[in-house]
């Protein structure tokens, strides 16, 4: 296999660490530098045909200054040494005339990454991604086209987009800070539309993601696209009322962002939070758990440090219905007196789970999770709406299909559901094992009871 | 007054004879047009948390995108240096679009009769953010947050964010069109966060022009300051009401991300040049009520959809996309132009140079009606009148849409009565049209921060006056 180093090269690092220096002589008590770079290329398609062809190359710096009690963040992409050395000194003039904060400081030493030197020790560089030619990314896109084998059905229109990426990044700091992170990205995604008998159109989108070429399957998208786009043909209003809800893998994420936003410290300091001062308390079923695992090898997500270069590390977030962590950066961890964690969740995993049963045996997919709920609508797509951060109540359009005895019925149309996220997941029924393994959420197909649903 | 084009070739060091060259090289391997968008924005931050303006930054971005279009195929490449070698690069990357195998479609790209004069006074470019600094921010961030306080002591925790923005665009193309234009983006922000009897609610409020930091003015503060604090004692007493099909009156103002969601995402002409939305092949078809007509507008003077030109180099416009209930045009970049044969609109956006433009909403609103606000309420027996939003989605195939209503009233027997929030309403966009049954003579563009996203994010605002739809699902308890 091909060595693939990251793409920043010697220059480039030896100017971020030449602009942590300037920094500090021109009066910078303490400097972070984050040097990102990555290059991307993509080819779409337009109903089997070619479309677009697009090719992208970035470089940014970004500089934290600590200079006289006060605190800026800055960026920019012009990266010649003479523009740098003005926008160092007018970064430094707008940090000064800022408030002094007292609680801003590079996070200890002791808490960095120390195993994130060649930004390859995750195993998320895929080697033949230097060998790809413009041809052959082409031929990706252009084999998983299906408009051509469709032509003359329903298919009115598929759009298709390879493509494939590699980002490098470089995190330096004056307290001797250094992580670096290098990963590559193959994704391909299709939207098709249909129209039936009556005129209608329905849509369908499938994806698939991967850090590595061989394992992004790109050939099953278009058809999994377009059966979605067919199963939406006919819905039905039902009548609104209190159903058990099963939502896709796919989509199952929605119902857990809001959660990790809920812990994460900046929410809790402003008391713009449903989830304030429940550290240690037992608020959602025993039967659920929720971890961070962002150190598994060669999986989409993965990183062994936040954006202050923190060391991530696998822990609980919600272990048994008890809330374990708060996302607590280094500046909050100062300003509200507790212990630091890391900034956000970086890969969570909703670990798989039965109401009222011990250890989940065997697959349990959305098939084994509806025939298990027997009856109630399964959500395949959120369709606009909200959550309140501050009281967890929410209103989301949902797009699915009504189910009995496990089976598919016919899709719905116009619904919504309603509720609060903490009654939400305290009528946790099961939480499946089949996570996208291209998801940086590892969140798998969800059930849960007396749902409101309006239609 | 603006910048003469000296001002834009030396920012991006090149010559009009090297952008000549350029446009040449991107068409030598056959494509039928190349564009070039040269751009350099800066972006200065400043958030006041806490009662201290504590944060602060400020961001550079800088670059040229390159476009070849061989028919209706995009070739895109940029760079974020305009040094030759850089530029060389990048135009070779765009132009494989045109060494492509052979296509079905046509390979012409037709230059279609357009405006070439750009419409005036769209935004003022004096006091330009770059050269003002936080000595003149702060004191306007703590006034703010110093009224909020003082208006309502539930007032728990407030942030203030001040966002400023100056874009210098220089545009050039194959048909020797030279454009140019500098864009100035304000954006001041309060969220307040109410705590009253343990019970926490907040409340976001906004205003953001395409203006200089001459919007800084006590007035303005003074109008944040008191829409972040009215309504609080109805939003802690509102409750979800029940949830069903019911009449739905619509808010002057914010109600217009109905327009935005429902209608004019489908209304964009690459989603009908590619037979993906609910309007495809309706021109010049009845769509609604001829008392109704909807307008994007790229020419409202300081508005944050403004532009006085697009990012194809086409002057802003005022575009009917209904006209007195008939379908009357999409809303057109040049490729869709070229398709569909018109003229474009000046809808050719994207979010920087990192971006091929597309089409896009500047300002989307529908025009007053005769009803009166008041008369509208009172012919509702039974529904809901709602004021104030937050985001949106449509799907554009089938037309449904949803969005998120942070506030607003039952109306029982033709009076506001019980404050509501924190539901969805949701609808499908044709429906919806037709299902409108009253149009207010009180149309109101909402001066927030909208911004929409379609892979990639432009300023946008909306409008609409009162409007009654007769039928629409609500989500509630």
């Amino acid at each position: 296999m091909e060595e693939v180093i990251g793409i920043l090269d010697p220059q480039e690092i030896a100017l971020a660490e030449k602009c942590l220096e300037t920094a500090l002589d021109k009066g910078a008590q303490k400097v972070r530098i984050t040097l990102n770079k990555s290059l991307m290329d993509l080819f779409g398609t337009l109903n089997g045909e070619l479309d677009k062809v697009s090719h992208c190359l970035d470089r940014s710096m970004g500089v934290s200054l600590f200079a006289d009690g006060r605190f800026g963040s800055f960026s920019t992409n012009r990266l010649a040494e003479e523009d740098l050395e003005l926008f160092l000194d007018r970064s430094l003039a707008t940090v000064r005339m800022l408030a002094e904060d007292s609680f801003r400081d590079l996070p200890d030493p002791g808490r960095t990454a120390k195993d994130a030197v060649t930004g390859k020790e995750l195993d998320l560089v895929d080697g033949s991604y230097a060998r790809l030619t413009s041809g052959e990314r082409l031929r990706i896109a252009m084999d998983a086209a299906i408009f051509k084998a469709h032509e003359g059905e329903d298919l009115i229109s598929e759009e298709g987009e390879y493509s494939d990426s590699i980002a490098d990044t470089l995190i330096l700091d004056s307290n001797g800070t250094r992580c670096r992170h290098t990963e590559t990205s193959f994704e391909y995604g299709v939207e098709t539309t249909i129209r039936d008998s009556s005129g209608n159109r329905y849509s369908g989108f499938w994806w698939d993601a991967s850090t590595r070429l061989r394992d992004l399957d790109s050939g099953i998208c278009g058809e999994t696209a377009l059966s979605r786009a067919r199963a939406q043909v006919g819905p039905r209003i039902i009548p609104g009322g209190e159903y058990n809800m099963v939502v896709d893998s796919e989509k199952a994420s929605r119902l857990v962002t809001p959660l990790l936003n809920a812990l994460n410290a900046y929410s809790l300091q402003q008391k713009n939070s449903f989830l304030l001062d429940t550290l240690g308390k037992e608020v959602f079923p025993q039967f659920l758990t929720i971890m961070d695992r962002p150190r598994e090898a060669g999986r989409s997500g993965s990183r062994l440090f936040d954006s202050e270069g923190v060391a991530t590390q696998e822990t609980p977030i919600i272990e048994n219905g008890v809330v374990k962590e708060y996302f607590v950066n280094t500046y909050m961890s100062r300003k509200m007196g507790i212990a630091p964690t890391v900034e956000d969740a970086g890969r969570p995993v909703v670990l798989p789970c039965i109401s009222g049963g011990g250890p989940v045996q065997g697959i349990l997919d959305r098939k084994g999770i509806m025939g298990l709920v027997g009856d109630g609508i399964l959500v395949t797509d959120f369709n606009g709406g909200n959550s309140n951060p501050a009281t967890g109540d929410f209103s989301f359009g949902i797009e699915g299909f009504l189910f009995k005895d496990g089976a598919i019925v016919h899709p719905v149309r116009e619904m919504l559901i309603t509720g609060n996220l903490k009654d939400l997941w305290n009528n946790l029924i099961a939480a499946g094992n089949d996570s996208r393994r291209c998801m940086s959420k590892l969140i798998p197909t969800l059930a849960f009871s007396n749902v409101s649903f309006s239609s | 007054m603006g910048y003469g084009k000296e001002h834009y070739l030396g920012l991006f060091r090149v010559t009009e004879d090297q952008l000549a060259r350029l446009v040449k090289e991107g068409l030598d391997g056959g494509g039928s047009y190349c564009d070039l968008f040269f751009e350099y924005s800066t972006y200065s931050e400043l958030l006041l948390r806490d009662g201290i303006v504590s944060s602060g930054g400020f961001h550079i971005d800088y670059g040229v995108g390159i476009r070849v279009l061989k028919g209706e195929r995009t070739g895109y490449a940029y760079s974020e240096s305009t040094d030759r070698k850089s530029m060389h690069e990048a135009v070779v990357a765009a132009s494989k679009i045109a060494a492509s195998s052979a296509t079905s479609k046509p390979e012409w790209f037709t230059k279609t009769p357009c405006l070439r004069e750009p419409g005036r006074g769209q935004y003022a470019t004096e006091w330009s953010w770059r050269d003002s600094d936080a000595k003149v921010f702060v004191p306007v961030m703590e006034s703010l947050q110093k009224r909020i306080s003082e208006k309502d002591p539930r007032a728990a925790k407030i942030i203030v964010s001040l966002s400023g923005q100056a874009s210098d665009i220089l545009m050039y193309n194959s048909f020797g069109e030279l454009t140019f234009d500098t864009r100035p983006m304000g954006t001041l922000a309060a969220t307040v966060v109410f705590i009253k009897d343990g019970r926490i609610e907040y409340k976001t409020v906004s205003r953001s022009f395409r203006t200089g930091t001459g919007m800084l003015t006590d007035s303005l503060v003074e109008e944040i300051s008191d829409e972040a604090v009215s309504g609080i004692d109805d939003r802690f007493a509102a409750k979800r009401p029940k949830g069903g099909k019911m009449p739905v009156v619509m808010g002057a103002g914010a109600s217009g991300i109905l327009l935005h969601e429902a209608m004019g995402h489908a209304f964009e002409a690459d989603f009908n040049r590619k037979g993906q939305s609910v309007f495809s092949g309706k021109i010049g078809s009845k769509v609604c009520d001829e008392s109704i007509s909807i307008v994007d507008d790229g020419t409202i003077p300081g508005n944050r959809g403004s532009i006085v030109y697009d990012d194809e180099g086409i002057p802003a416009q005022k575009t009917y996309m209904v006209k007195e209930g008939i379908l009357t045009s999409y809303l057109h970049d040049r490729i869709s132009a070229s398709f569909y044969g018109v003229a474009p609109t000046g809808n050719g956006r994207r979010e920087s140079f990192r971006y091929a433009p597309i089409p896009r909403m500047r300002a989307t609103y529908m025009e007053s009606g005769k009803a009166g606000k008041e008369d509208i309420i009172a012919s509702v027996k039974k529904g809901i009148y709602v004021d104030q939003f937050s985001n949106g989605q449509v799907q554009i195939g089938e037309g449904d849409f949803t969005f998120f209503v942070k506030s607003g009233y039952l109306i029982e027997n033709g009076r506001l009565t019980a404050p509501v929030k924190d539901i969805n309403i949701i609808g499908n966009g044709p429906q919806a049209l037709a299902d409108i049954v009253a149009v207010g003579n009180d149309l109101k563009i909402d001066p927030g921060a909208w911004t929409c996203g379609k892979g990639q994010s432009c300023p946008v605002s909306c409008g609409i006056p009162t409007v009654l739809v007769s039928n629409l699902t609500v989500g509630g308890v």
